[in-house]
C-alpha cells in the first residue's frame, strides 16, 4: 500500500522539479520579499518623519520669522531640524534664495488665540512634500500648545514609543505572505495535478495500477504540503538568519502545514466536484477569500494567529494552531465521502 | 470584422454555457455574496499589524476599537502583573499610560498614540467650537526658484499673493499617494481577474483542439485572436467606466489613462497560453505575470510627486488624475506608448505562433520559445526581421529594465550600479543576439559574412528604438542618472552603433562558429559590453 502511494508523491515532485515551474513560484516569494523589505518599506518610511529625520533630518534648515518668542521655534528644533531665525520675512526669502534655508516660516505679530502662520516651501514637490513630512509633528505640538491656551485638553499627547511601520509590516504581512503564499499554490498545484489526469483521461489508467482513489488523491496532497513546508522551513532559516526575531518556530511551521493541508485538500475538494481546471480554479480562489473572511469574523484567523506566535504574544499557544487541525481532519473526511466521484 | 464578431459571440456562448450550466442564477447570487461579504469584512480587518498588540484597560479610557489592539479590562493591580508579567503591552489606567522598556512595549505605545489623536481629535471637535478646536492655521506658499532674489531686495516687499493652500496641521495630512494609488488599484484588479478569463478560454480551446479547427476554418489567426479577446476587452472597457462612474472620476480620462494597460494586461495573457505545456506551467506563469505586472503599475505609482520615475506607471495619471492635478500629452505617452507597442507586438507574435505544431508541441521552455521567435521572423528576409525585431523589443527591454531597477534599489547602495549594468548589458546582449542565433541555427542563416552583417542591423534597429525611448522620456526623467547609464544618452550616435555591433557579434559568432553553449556566448558578450558602460559612465561622472 505505502509504495505506490510513494510512486505517485516521487512523481508528482518529479514533474514539479522538471518542469522549474516551481522556480517561478520561489521567484514570486523573492521578489515579494526584496520588494517589501527594502522598497515597499522604503516607501512607507517616505511617509513616516521619524525615519526620514534619522537619515536627512539634520541637513534640513528652517527659517523662521517671529517677533516674540514662540515655542514653535523649540518644538522644530526638538524635533532635529535647524532652525535659524531671522528679523524681517525679507531677510528670510533672501537667505532662501541663496540657499540658506530650505522653507521658511511667518508667524504674524498679534498671535491671539487663533494663530495663523505662513509656511513658504520651494516649488520642487519632492522637497516641500518632505519638509511638510517633517515640520508636521512640530506644527501638532505648537496646535496643542495653542489649545492648551484655550483651555482644551488633548489626552494621550506626550506618548512617544518606537515607529512601528516595519514591526508591524514584518509580523503582520511579510511573515504571512511567506508563510501562506506556498499554501495557496500549493491548493492551486493540487487543482492542476487532478484535473490534468481528469482532462487527459489518464486518471483510469493510473487507477487500474495497485492504487486506490483516496491514496491516489491523498498523495497528490501529501506531495503539494511537502513542497509548501519545505519552502516555509526555508523562509524562516532566511527571516532568522536576516535578525528577524521569530518565537515559537516550531508552532509556526505546524500551523503553515496545516494551512498548506487545507488549501490542498479544498482545492482537491474542487477539483473532485467540478472536474475541470477553469471553473476549480475559480471556486478555489472565492472558497479562499470567503475563508478568510469568516475566520476574521470568527476571530480565529490563521494571520493573527501566525502574527501572534511570531512574537510570542502571551495568551496564544499550541491550542490555537491546534483548532486548525481539527479543520483539517473535518475537511479531509468531507474529502474522503466525495473522492468516489472521481471513478464514475 | 464579421468573422471577428462571430467568434466573439461564441466566446460568449462558451463562457456562458460553462458557468452558466446546470447552475442557476442563485449560484451567480451567491458568488456575488461571497465577493461583497468578503470584501466588507476585510475591509477593516485586514490591516497593518493585525492583532499585534494587548493593551489593558482599567477606569476612563476611550473605547479603542482598531484591529491592531485587543483589549482586556482589568483593575489596577491586574494590570500592573500583567504588563510585568509581559502578557500586556501597554496598560492605560484613565489618562495615565504605563509601558516598558522593551521593543514590543514601545511598538505599542506609538500604535497607541496613533490611534488615540485621532480619537481625541474626534472628540474635541465635537465638543468645543471649530476656532478653538484647532486654533492653528497654516497658510502654504510656494516660491518658484525662478524668481530672482534682487527683485524684491529692491525694495519691493513680498507681493500679497494668495496663499496656495491652508492647512489646519491636525486634520491635513501630509501630501501622501497611498489612498489615491489603491483607488487607482481599483481599476486593475478587474482587469487581471477578466484576463485570467481570457487565458482560461485559450487554454479550454487548447486541450479540446478546437482551436485547431478553427484554425483550419477561413479565418485568419489574427481575427481569431481579436474576437476571442473582444468580449473580455469590452467587459473590462465596461468596468473601468463603471469604477470611473462610481469614484466620480471623468470617465473618458479613465478609459484614456487604463484603455493601453488593459492592452498591456491582455498582452500579456494572451503569451500565457501560446507557451504553457502543463496546467502546473499556467498557474505558476499566470502568478508570475500578476505579480509582476501589478508590480510594475503600483510601485512607480507610489513615488508620484517624489521622483520623475513615476511616470512610468499610467497609476500616475491616475493619482493625478484624482488630485485634480494635470498632466500633459508627454507624460500620458510616457507610460502608455510603450504599452500600447507590447500590446501590437504581443498580437503579432501571437498570430504567428497560433499553428497546431507549435500549441500542441511538448518541448523545454527555452527550447519553445526559440521556436516562438523563429516563427516571428521566419516570413520576412533576414535582413528585414533581424532589425525590426530589435527595433519591437525595445519597449521590454525598457520594462524590465525599469522592473530591475526596482530590484536592484534593494542592494547596498554601492552594488546598484554594477548589478543594474551587468543586468541591463545582460538582456539587450540576449535581445539583440537571439534572433539572429535562432536564424543560424535553422540554417536560414549560414556565412560569417552573414552573421556580421546581422549583428550591425541588429544593433542599428536597437540604437534607433533606443533613442526614440530616450527622446520620449527626455524632460521627464531628468534625474535618474542611472538610466543615462543604461540608455546611453549624450553621446554621438556612431560609438554606440559600433559598440552595440561588436557585443552582438561576439555573442553570435561565439555560439554559431565556436559552438559555445549560448548561456557562455552570451555572458562573454554582456562582460564586455560591461566593461564599456563602465568606462562610459566614468566619463560621465
Amino acid at each position: 500500500m505505502m509504495i505506490p502511494f510513494l510512486a505517485v508523491v516521487k512523481k508528482e515532485l518529479a514533474s514539479v522539479i522538471r518542469d522549474r515551474t516551481i522556480v517561478i513560484s520561489i521567484l514570486i516569494q523573492l521578489f515579494f520579499a526584496s520588494f517589501s523589505s527594502a522598497l515597499l518599506l522604503g516607501m512607507l518610511s517616505l511617509y513616516d518623519s521619524d525615519t526620514i529625520m534619522q537619515f536627512g533630518g539634520p541637513g534640513i534648515r528652517v527659517g523662521m520669522v517671529s517677533a516674540a518668542a514662540n515655542p514653535l521655534e523649540a518644538y522644530l528644533s526638538e524635533r532635529g531640524l535647524e532652525v535659524i531665525v531671522f528679523e524681517t520675512v525679507l531677510d528670510a526669502e533672501n537667505a532662501f534664495y541663496q540657499g540658506g534655508v530650505h522653507a521658511y516660516i511667518a508667524v504674524p505679530q498679534n498671535a491671539s488665540d487663533t494663530a495663523e502662520i505662513k509656511l513658504y516651501l520651494p516649488d520642487s514637490d519632492a522637497v516641500s512634500s518632505l519638509i511638510r513630512m517633517v515640520i508636521q509633528e512640530p506644527l501638532k505640538r505648537y496646535e496643542n500648545y495653542l489649545r492648551a491656551q484655550n483651555d482644551i485638553e488633548v489626552r494621550y499627547a506626550d506618548l512617544k514609543g518606537k515607529p512601528t511601520t516595519s514591526y508591524e509590516f514584518i509580523y503582520s504581512v511579510l511573515l504571512p505572505m511567506l508563510m501562506f503564499f506556498p499554501a495557496f499554490v500549493a491548493g492551486s498545484m493540487s487543482i492542476d495535478s487532478l484535473t490534468e489526469e481528469l482532462e487527459n483521461n489518464t486518471l483510469q489508467t493510473l487507477l487500474s495500477t495497485p492504487l486506490t482513489v483516496n491514496g491516489m488523491v491523498a498523495a497528490k496532497i501529501f506531495s503539494a504540503v511537502i513542497l509548501s513546508i519545505t519552502q516555509c522551513a526555508a523562509w524562516l532559516i532566511l527571516l532568522q538568519r536576516n535578525g528577524i526575531d521569530l518565537q515559537n518556530t516550531a508552532w509556526i511551521l505546524l500551523l503553515a502545514l496545516i494551512v498548506s493541508g487545507i488549501t490542498s485538500t479544498s482545492g482537491t475538494l474542487a477539483a473532485v466536484l467540478l472536474k475541470d481546471r477553469e471553473r476549480s480554479q475559480f471556486i478555489y480562489s472565492l472558497m479562499l477569500l470567503a475563508a478568510a473572511a469568516i475566520s476574521t469574523l470568527l476571530n480565529v484567523s490563521p494571520i493573527t494567529t501566525l502574527s501572534r506566535l511570531a512574537i510570542g504574544d502571551y495568551y496564544t499557544n499550541g491550542w490555537h494552531v491546534m483548532v486548525f487541525g481539527a479543520f483539517l481532519a473535518g475537511l479531509y473526511l468531507l474529502l474522503l465521502k466525495f473522492s468516489r466521484r472521481l471513478i464514475v | 470584422m464579421n468573422q471577428i464578431l462571430v467568434i466573439a459571440l461564441r466566446e460568449v456562448t462558451r463562457l456562458r454555457k460553462r458557468f452558466g450550466g446546470g447552475a442557476s442564477p442563485i449560484t451567480v447570487v451567491l458568488l456575488l455574496a461571497v465577493v461583497g461579504f468578503s470584501a466588507f469584512s476585510l475591509r477593516d480587518t485586514i490591516s497593518l499589524g493585525s492583532g499585534l498588540y494587548r493593551v489593558g484597560v482599567s477606569g476612563d479610557v476611550p473605547t479603542i476599537q482598531d484591529s491592531r489592539f485587543s483589549i482586556v479590562a482589568v483593575d489596577l493591580d491586574k494590570g500592573y502583573a500583567l504588563l510585568e508579567q509581559r502578557a500586556i503591552d501597554v496598560f492605560i489606567d484613565g489618562p495615565r499610560v504605563f509601558y516598558r522598556e522593551d521593543d514590543k512595549s514601545q511598538y505599542a505605545v506609538r500604535a497607541l498614540k496613533q490611534y488615540m489623536e485621532i480619537q481625541e481629535l474626534a472628540r474635541i471637535g465635537s465638543s468645543f467650537p471649530e476656532e478653538s478646536a484647532f486654533p492653528l492655521k497654516v497658510e502654504i506658499y510656494y516660491l518658484g526658484a525662478g524668481q530672482a532674489a534682487g527683485e524684491t531686495a529692491a525694495g519691493e516687499t513680498q507681493p500679497a499673493t494668495q496663499p496656495e493652500e491652508v492647512i489646519i496641521p491636525s486634520l491635513t495630512p501630509p501630501p501622501a499617494p497611498f489612498t489615491q494609488v489603491i483607488v487607482a488599484l481599483l481599476y486593475i484588479l478587474p482587469i487581471t481577474f477578466i484576463s485570467i478569463f481570457f487565458t482560461s478560454s485559450f487554454m479550454d480551446e487548447k486541450i479540446n483542439r478546437r482551436l485547431v479547427i478553427l484554425l483550419s476554418a477561413p479565418v485568419t489567426p489574427f481575427q481569431i485572436i481579436l474576437g476571442k479577446m473582444l468580449p473580455y476587452a469590452i467587459f473590462s472597457f465596461v468596468c473601468t467606466a463603471l469604477i470611473a462612474v462610481l469614484t466620480k472620476a471623468n470617465v473618458l480620462l479613465a478609459l484614456a489613462i487604463f484603455g493601453p494597460t488593459t492592452l498591456f494586461i491582455f498582452a500579456i495573457y494572451l503569451m500565457v497560453p501560446m507557451f504553457y505545456r502543463t496546467f502546473k506551467d499556467t498557474t505558476f506563469i499566470a502568478m508570475l505575470v500578476t505579480t509582476l505586472t501589478t508590480s510594475y503599475l503600483v510601485i512607480p505609482a507610489m513615488f508620484t510627486n517624489v521622483h520623475d520615475l513615476a511616470y512610468i506607471s499610467p497609476l500616475t495619471l491616475a493619482v493625478k488624475m484624482y488630485r485634480g492635478e494635470t498632466f500633459g500629452w508627454r507624460e500620458y505617452l510616457f507610460p502608455s506608448l510603450p504599452m500600447a507597442a507590447i500590446f501590437g507586438f504581443a498580437m503579432f507574435a501571437g498570430t504567428r505562433m497560433l499553428n497546431e505544431e507549435f500549441l500542441m508541441g511538448y518541448k523545454p521552455i527555452t527550447r519553445k520559445i526559440a521556436d516562438a521567435i523563429y516563427l516571428m521572423m521566419a516570413r520576412s528576409k533576414p535582413y528585414l526581421a533581424v532589425p525590426l525585431w530589435s527595433l519591437m523589443v525595445i519597449p521590454g527591454v525598457y520594462m524590465t529594465q525599469v522592473v530591475l531597477l526596482a530590484f536592484a534599489t534593494n542592494l547596498p547602495f554601492g552594488m546598484i550600479l554594477g548589478v543594474m549594468l551587468i543586468v541591463s548589458a545582460l538582456v539587450e546582449e540576449l535581445v539583440k543576439s537571439v534572433g539572429i542565433v535562432v536564424l543560424v541555427e535553422r540554417g536560414k542563416v549560414t556565412s560569417t559574412r552573414d552573421i556580421l552583417g546581422l549583428a550591425f542591423l541588429s544593433g542599428l534597429g536597437f540604437l534607433i528604438g533606443e533613442k526614440l525611448l530616450l527622446l520620449l522620456s527626455i524632460n521627464i526623467v531628468s534625474q535618474a542618472s542611472v538610466s543615462i547609464a543604461i540608455f546611453g544618452a549624450g553621446l554621438y550616435p556612431l560609438i554606440p552603433l559600433f559598440a552595440h555591433f561588436l557585443f552582438t557579434a561576439i555573442v553570435t559568432l561565439l555560439r554559431t562558429k565556436l559552438r559555445l553553449p549560448y548561456t557562455l556566448a552570451l555572458g562573454a558578450g554582456t562582460l564586455v559590453h560591461f566593461i564599456y558602460n563602465w568606462y562610459l559612465l566614468r566619463a560621465i561622472l
